[in-house]
């Protein structure tokens, strides 16, 4: 059973969301209730961000909860942060839901443990490609917090990705969560929906008193303008991307860097097939393929590798966009991959890292299910067999 | 003159029980095409979709898969496996605007001798309608 318990932080319009958030976390520091946070700060430098896991409260002064752009994908940071067991330390991560959802999804695969890990999500705007906030990181960073403090979401300067994303607030499987969506722009709603979530807000001197109806209508006429918008772009993807001859122009620039994979917090796996020695061809192969085709193009096997990533791991696919972020031809992987994604996890009812307790449809199968898939053919007795 | 059609239809057969069946349509003087070109997997779950794409896109104008019937599968549940492995890759293939026609799963046990020589005939019968995979003659890859 899930307890919600929801609170309100007071928000000054002047200061915006981002004080009053870090003011509350470093409460939880120095309180004690938790060792540490993981949270996305801006580098020395100023011209991005990064994880750290915080332990000095006054550090959090540079922590961001809504960065502007997603260098690194939350899950990878804590896959790191937990990859050798859970640990005796109680974390919180704060994340947007793409990374909470990715968490999730390693943790099915026995990539993260979340024993001692409290997921905490924020309201999610999008988040800003980081080719273009690179060219002039200060100007985008502006940008970026104008738009928030102007309620202004759903912004077209946004990951491809991040403006059709429809859980882009409180999931089930976040144990807290901060609604910056709340409309009148004076309050941060706190929402703890599961027992580590309760164990943030109790002893908390905070207004108790918050009624959830503004954000939820905030968060629900967003979600359906970016149904539709979805709609029509997947429609657009699949008619870029339909037949052999799409995919060969789709990924025409392909240049066989497996940036895309380095980037995916899905692809774990330590010994992928594309890479490996097994997917090496020797010369003599390869002249002969050139010669039925008339010549072959290198680096060999760019679309059987994305075509081989779609089916191995489409089914968690997060559309975290991080895929397209890393692409150094600025293909629209993540466009093609979050489309072939939700065709995928449809088959199975599942969303990725959206619910805990639902198992990974490849872990599990029941005896009679999608039809169609194996061809039933009559036998000469006109018995299906 | 043009060469008349042969498809490859690369196929991936289960040891306990597809290929057994394969091996009694042979043995049993069965008739089938020669365009099945059998790779024998220790359990049809044994088949990476990487597999698939990879002869799809290696210009094999069919792939078919052949396990044991459900319940049947030497490994309990390999098979079961297998059928949400094709259903992923054959709506990654839908998706993108890949044939899936070309992609085959079916049961045939060790003791469907007559049945493996039918469905050999029959798939390599539908590949031929459809005509050489379009992969085949691609240079850029």
């Amino acid at each position: 059973m899930k307890t919600t318990t929801a609170k309100s932080l007071r928000v000054s319009k002047k200061e915006g969301v981002r004080k009053p958030i870090l003011a509350f976390l470093k409460s939880l520091l120095t309180d004690a209730v938790f060792d540490a946070i993981l949270i996305p700060m801006q580098v020395p430098a100023g011209d991005s961000y990064a994880w750290v896991l915080v332990k000095d409260p006054s550090l959090l002064d540079q922590a961001n909860p809504l960065a502007p752009i997603m260098p690194v994908q939350g899950a990878k940071a804590l896959k790191s942060l937990t990859r050798k067991g859970e640990g005796n330390l109680k974390i919180a991560a704060v994340m947007r839901p793409c990374e909470v959802r990715a968490s999730v999804e390693l943790a099915k695969l026995n990539q993260i443990h979340l024993e001692s890990i409290t997921l905490m999500s924020v309201d999610c705007p999008g988040v800003l490609p980081v080719a273009d906030y690179f060219e002039n990181p200060g100007e985008s960073e502006k940008r970026f917090n104008a738009m928030l403090s102007e309620n202004r979401w759903g912004n077209g300067s946004m990951k491809s990705v991040c403006q059709i994303c429809e859980q882009f607030s409180i999931l089930p499987s976040s144990d807290f969560h901060f609604g910056l969506m709340t409309g009148s722009e004076s309050s941060v709603v706190l929402i703890s929906s599961s027992p580590k979530g309760q164990r943030v807000l109790k002893d908390r001197s905070l207004d108790g008193s918050v009624s959830l109806s503004d954000w939820e209508n905030g968060i629900e006429s967003i979600r359906q303008e970016r149904k539709k918008e979805r709609t029509k772009r997947f429609r657009e993807v699949q008619s870029m991307v339909e037949g052999f001859d799409g995919l060969l122009k789709t990924f025409a620039r392909c240049i066989g860097c497996h940036n895309c994979q380095s980037a995916c917090p899905i692809c774990y796996c330590r010994h992928c097939y594309f890479g490996s020695e097994a997917s090496k061809l020797d010369s003599d192969f390869i002249l002969k393929k050139a010669e039925q085709r008339g010549g072959l193009s290198f680096p060999l096997d760019r679309r059987m590798f994305h075509v081989g990533r779609m089916s191995h791991m489409s089914l968690s696919c997060v559309a975290c966009g991080l895929c397209s972020d890393a692409c150094p031809v600025s293909i629209p992987v993540a466009d093609v991959f979050s489309f072939v994604a939700d065709q995928t996890q449809r088959t199975f009812d599942y969303k990725a890292g959206e619910k805990r307790e639902e198992p990974l449809p490849i872990r599990q199968y029941r005896l009679e299910e999608i039809k169609g898939v194996e061809e039933w053919v009559k036998d000469a007795e006109g018995v299906e067999s | 003159m043009k060469e008349p059609f042969h498809p490859k239809i690369v196929s991936f057969l289960c040891k306990w029980c597809t290929y057994s069946g394969a091996d009694l349509a042979g043995t049993s003087r069965m008739q089938y095409p020669p365009s099945i070109l059998p790779i024998r997997v220790m359990c049809s779950s044994r088949v990476n979709p990487v597999f698939v794409i990879k002869s799809y896109l290696s210009g094999s104008d069919g792939v078919l898969i052949g396990g044991c019937h459900p319940g049947d599968c030497h490994y309990q549940s390999g098979n079961y496996h297998t059928r949400r492995r094709i259903a992923i890759l054959k709506k990654v293939f839908d998706s993108i605007g890949l044939e899936t026609e070309r992609v085959r799963l079916s049961w045939i046990s060790a003791s469907e001798g007559s049945k493996f020589a039918r469905i050999s005939e029959e798939f390599t019968g539908k590949i031929e309608s459809m005509g050489e995979n379009p992969t085949k003659k691609k240079v850029f890859l």
